[in-house]
């Protein structure tokens, strides 16, 4: 069984696949953004589920301000909202864009100052939706390459038994671990 | 009719018995060499040896040499059979090399094995393959009788391929509905609250109902796919689950 301690981004590069519950996957969200600034690292998240502006009041409710975090947003301009770019938020135009996705990522980690930074990908189960799985698979190669190359963490959520025994096979493969959301609560 | 079918085992069995008894015809044939019916039984023998629907090679076991071939053997080899009788038939129809010939190296009995020919053109075409040992004349012979199965096998890879890109779509749609069913109670939530901008929730209700629309796209293109059985499943599907 997995514990928070599985989860210590301070020490080393880590890369997790943390599976949860659907009605779980916003609070993990949330828990992992807290635990990313209290291990001294910088989050990105790159938001599939939630646009940027409903992200922000999420995290201000928790005390949790925009210039803590970097954000990609995927949805927002998908779903006829109004983008505003700024230092700390890039805006990609569909969640199936995974050129521009792989060049806000790229551009962000070049960007971002501290010398811990962490990719919380939120989630998987969304990208799922927009592309089929032996492309989800190679970009998500893509990006974990990406993030070891240049020593940086990531989170990857994705809903439990949301992902198909191949791709999960894959995943396991060149994460470091797999860590159910709910051996994190217990 | 698929391998482990019992319709097709009495298939293959069937061609096996015709494939028996024209030997035997031969021999009775040889023993009344000489009477008026001799030429009705060499005739029989004839028609049904280069008639019937499979391919059948007379091998000597000795040499490994090919004796004798009938029509279909030919048609599936792609070359005359002059071109291979006489040749051994490892370098020729048989992938193993010399010495590991499942016969008579390794003592490996050949039933309805699914094994792979070798044509002129050096295509590997998939085979059903029976190798029985029969004695003519006080000579030892082995009769390899082979049936094409690369219909059965491209149906078989279709069905994979098939299952597979079902079950890509369900993985696709299922967990991302719970997700967005997740997702509204939560905007349900967020209306209430007060905390939020109608904006905010327009756009949240906008996301879910695209990624809904996104979702019945691939539900119907599954439900095609399955009504028609479409040979056209993106081949990035077949590479990724098929292997290829």
């Amino acid at each position: 069984m997995e514990d928070t301690q599985a989860l210590d981004l301070s020490t080393d590069t880590q890369l997790f696949l943390l599976l949860s519950a659907p009605q779980a996957i916003n609070t993990m969200n949330l828990l992992m953004i807290k635990k990313i600034l209290t291990g001294k690292c910088t989050p990105l998240i790159i938001s599939l589920n939630q646009p940027c502006q409903v992200l922000v009041k999420s995290y201000a409710k928790e005390g949790i301000t925009p210039d803590q975090y970097y954000v990609i947003d995927a949805v927002t301009h998908y779903a006829g909202g109004t983008m505003h770019p700024d230092s700390h938020t890039r805006y990609i135009n569909h969640p199936a864009d995974l050129t521009g996705l792989g060049i806000a990522i790229t551009e962000f980690l070049k960007q971002i100052p501290s010398p811990c930074k962490c990719i919380l990908f939120d989630s998987v189960s969304m990208l799922m939706i927009h592309i089929p799985t032996a492309t989800a698979s190679k970009f998500l190669q893509f990006v974990v390459n990406k993030l070891k190359i240049s020593d940086v963490s990531g989170i990857f959520l994705c809903v439990e038994k949301g992902l198909d025994p191949v791709i999960l096979s894959q995943m396991s493969a060149f994460v470091d671990k797999i860590v159910d959301f709910e051996d994190i609560q217990k | 009719m698929n391998r482990g079918d019992n319709r097709y085992k009495e298939y293959i069995n069937g061609n096996i018995r015709s494939i028996l008894w024209v030997i035997d015809m031969a021999k009775t044939a040889k023993k009344r060499s000489g009477t008026a019916q001799d030429a009705s039984h060499e005739d029989v023998f004839k028609m049904v040896f280069d008639r019937i629907q499979t391919g059948i090679l007379i091998i000597d076991p000795e040499t490994h040499t090919i004796i004798d071939a009938n029509d279909h053997a030919e048609s599936l080899l792609g070359v005359k059979k002059d071109k291979f009788v006489g040749k051994v038939c490892h370098d020729f129809v048989c992938p193993a090399h010399c010495g590991q010939c499942p016969i008579t190296d390794l003592n490996t009995p050949l039933h309805n094995t699914e094994r792979v020919l070798l044509s002129a053109s050096g295509e590997r075409i998939p085979i059903l393959k029976t190798v029985a040992q029969a004695t003519l004349a006080g000579k030892a012979y082995l009769i390899e009788s082979f049936t094409d199965i690369r219909d059965r096998k491209k149906a078989e890879e279709r069905r994979i391929a098939l299952l597979a890109y079902l079950n890509e779509s369900v993985l696709r749609i299922k967990k991302p509905l719970e997700l967005t069913g997740e997702n509204l109670r939560r905007i349900e939530q967020q209306a209430g609250s007060g905390d939020y901008t109608p904006e905010e929730i327009r756009m949240q209700i906008r996301l879910q109902s695209n990624n809904i629309m996104t979702m019945a796209a691939t539900l119907q293109d599954l439900a095609s796919t399955a009504a028609e059985e479409r040979d056209d499943i993106p081949e990035r599907f077949r590479e990724f689950f098929v292997g290829k």
